[in-house]
């Protein structure tokens, strides 16, 4: 009786936390400077360069590739338009560090060189690198707006299965 | 019996853990035993925290608060296997100030890796350097990391509080500074985790800089730490007045084994001069003898021995007779 009572108190207990961070982790985070809420319903600034298969640009003012796609179905998720820029890593990521972009994406890896400026996102592929290695392929985010990160995760963890 | 044929003093030869009574050889041994389990709960904690840290400046200031916390407890088991060593021609006042190295080295340390994290924190602050966390998936459930890090920081923080008490008792009735410092540190850790706890929260509700303050925060403690264990300890190696385990007042021994030799028949007037080899005090005292009182070897003896057993700590005895108290050698209690 009290071996039930105290394990039911515990399962009740345990309940009650779980529901307590699934409410919280709703709540947070929230981005430094707001690109999720500004991007939902509105505009998402994507930045490509061009790395077939990730990224390819076929007309002037068109991304396409996987990655591209990707990013299509996960603007549709949150009902945001696409805007891109296309230029160099380089460039982009100046951009980023500028706040004029949300998103990096062509071919990006998860030990990617530009990690101070982009933040990259979990893997949501693996692929053969040009050495023959695995390589984890990620997207790049504007580091700190972790509403936009966890947002994005989540929709590639739910395409990956992972969820 | 000796050489000259004079029976041997009982207590001369004995130094390194000899030096210390069979209780506080046992007390020493089970330190000894708790320090090894302390050193495991501390590598847990510091794995824990490493594999959730991610790009949190506050995370990363905890992990190596963690790590720092490791080296009083390597110093301390370092200096009591030194500390075995009886002392010799070599080593004539024995090993016991290899605690008080050790400390310097632990708290030097301590002080050099605050300063750095202090410098590096306030970086992040000065380029504005949002730090990114992102998903973690758990068993199919996709939750925010910094749920992870708090969750990890909570668990991280109980134990060093209980392992800090228990050492500050042990601290106590070994005498022992390194043990005291080490104590202070892991009671004062939870305060650490709290203020990452908060910078981790702070990264949640989008005001990336509460990550940078609480890491600045956690560096002035270690720095804090460092300054304080570098001047108890470089009290101690300069030879200071002898204190107590957590240097807060002068220790009462020295007056005790004073009054002990003003007490004694043929000593008129006594003061003496005490140290802290760490563990266990040197003690030189200067004695007048009263007006015609022959003194011989063995009524320096007589006092020795008397001195001696006024407490375990009081280990290396020299009785200097003398004309007058040497006004620049020994100082009266003022």
């Amino acid at each position: 009786m009290t071996a039930s009572g105290s394990r039911r108190g515990f399962l009740l207990l345990a309940g009650s936390c779980a529901v307590l961070l699934a409410g919280c982790s709703d709540a947070l985070p929230r981005d430094s400077q707001g690109a999720l809420r500004r991007a939902t319903g509105g505009t998402l600034y994507v930045g490509a360069s061009e790395n077939a298969p990730w990224t390819e640009f076929d007309s002037p003012g068109s991304v396409s590739g996987t990655e591209a796609d990707l990013i299509e179905g996960y603007a549709a998720r949150i009902g945001a338009s696409i805007h891109w820029e296309t230029a160099a890593m380089s460039d982009l990521a100046t951009m980023m560090t500028d706040n004029e972009l949300d998103l990096i994406i062509g071919g990006l890896t998860a030990d990617t060189p530009w990690s101070d400026k982009i933040s990259p996102t979990r893997p949501y592929q693996e692929s053969r690198g040009v050495d023959g290695s695995t390589e984890k392929m990620v997207i790049g985010v504007r580091p700190g707006e972790n509403a936009l990160q966890v947002s994005l995760e989540r929709f590639l963890a739910e395409e990956k299965g992972e969820l | 019996m000796n050489e000259r044929g004079e029976p041997a003093p009982e207590r001369t030869s004995t130094s390194g853990r000899d030096a210390l009574p069979e209780e506080q050889q046992k007390i020493l041994a089970s330190t000894i035993r708790f320090q090894w389990v302390s050193i495991v709960v501390l590598v847990v904690s510091i794995l824990a925290v490493a594999i959730v840290a991610g790009s949190s400046q506050a995370m990363k200031v905890a992990w190596l608060e963690d790590s720092m916390s490791l080296l009083p407890p390597i110093a301390f088991l370092v200096a009591a296997r030194r500390i075995r060593k009886p002392s010799s021609r070599e080593f004539p006042y024995g090993h016991h100030r290899s605690i008080g190295v050790a400390h310097v080295v632990a708290a030097a340390s301590l002080l050099a890796m605050g300063a750095f994290l202090v410098i590096d924190s306030t970086m992040t602050l000065v380029k504005v350097e949002r730090p990114p966390v992102g998903l973690i998936v758990l068993f199919g459930h996709g939750i925010w990391a910094g749920w992870l890090m708090i969750g990890v920081m909570v668990v991280t923080s109980i134990p060093p509080v209980f392992i800090g008490r228990r050492k500050m008792k042990l601290a106590e009735s070994l005498h022992d500074k390194v043990l005291y410092a080490d104590a202070d540190m892991n009671k004062a850790n939870w305060t650490s985790a709290l203020a990452t706890i908060i910078g981790v929260l702070g990264i949640g509700v989008g005001l990336w800089w509460a990550d940078s303050i609480a890491a600045i925060v956690v560096s002035i403690s270690i720095l804090h730490d460092g300054v304080k264990n570098l001047r108890a300890s470089i009290g101690g190696l300069t030879d200071g007045r002898a204190r107590t385990f957590d240097g807060k007042e002068p220790h009462p021994l020295t007056e005790k084994v004073e009054e002990v030799a003003r007490s004694t028949a043929w000593v008129a007037d006594a003061v003496g001069r005490v140290r802290d080899e760490g563990h266990v005090f040197h003690v030189e005292m200067f004695v007048v003898p009263v007006e015609g009182a022959v003194v011989t070897g063995q009524h320096c003896e007589d006092l020795r021995t008397a001195l001696s057993e006024v407490e375990w700590k009081i280990h290396d005895v020299v009785i200097a007779p003398v004309a007058e108290i040497p006004a620049e050698q020994a100082f009266r209690a003022d």
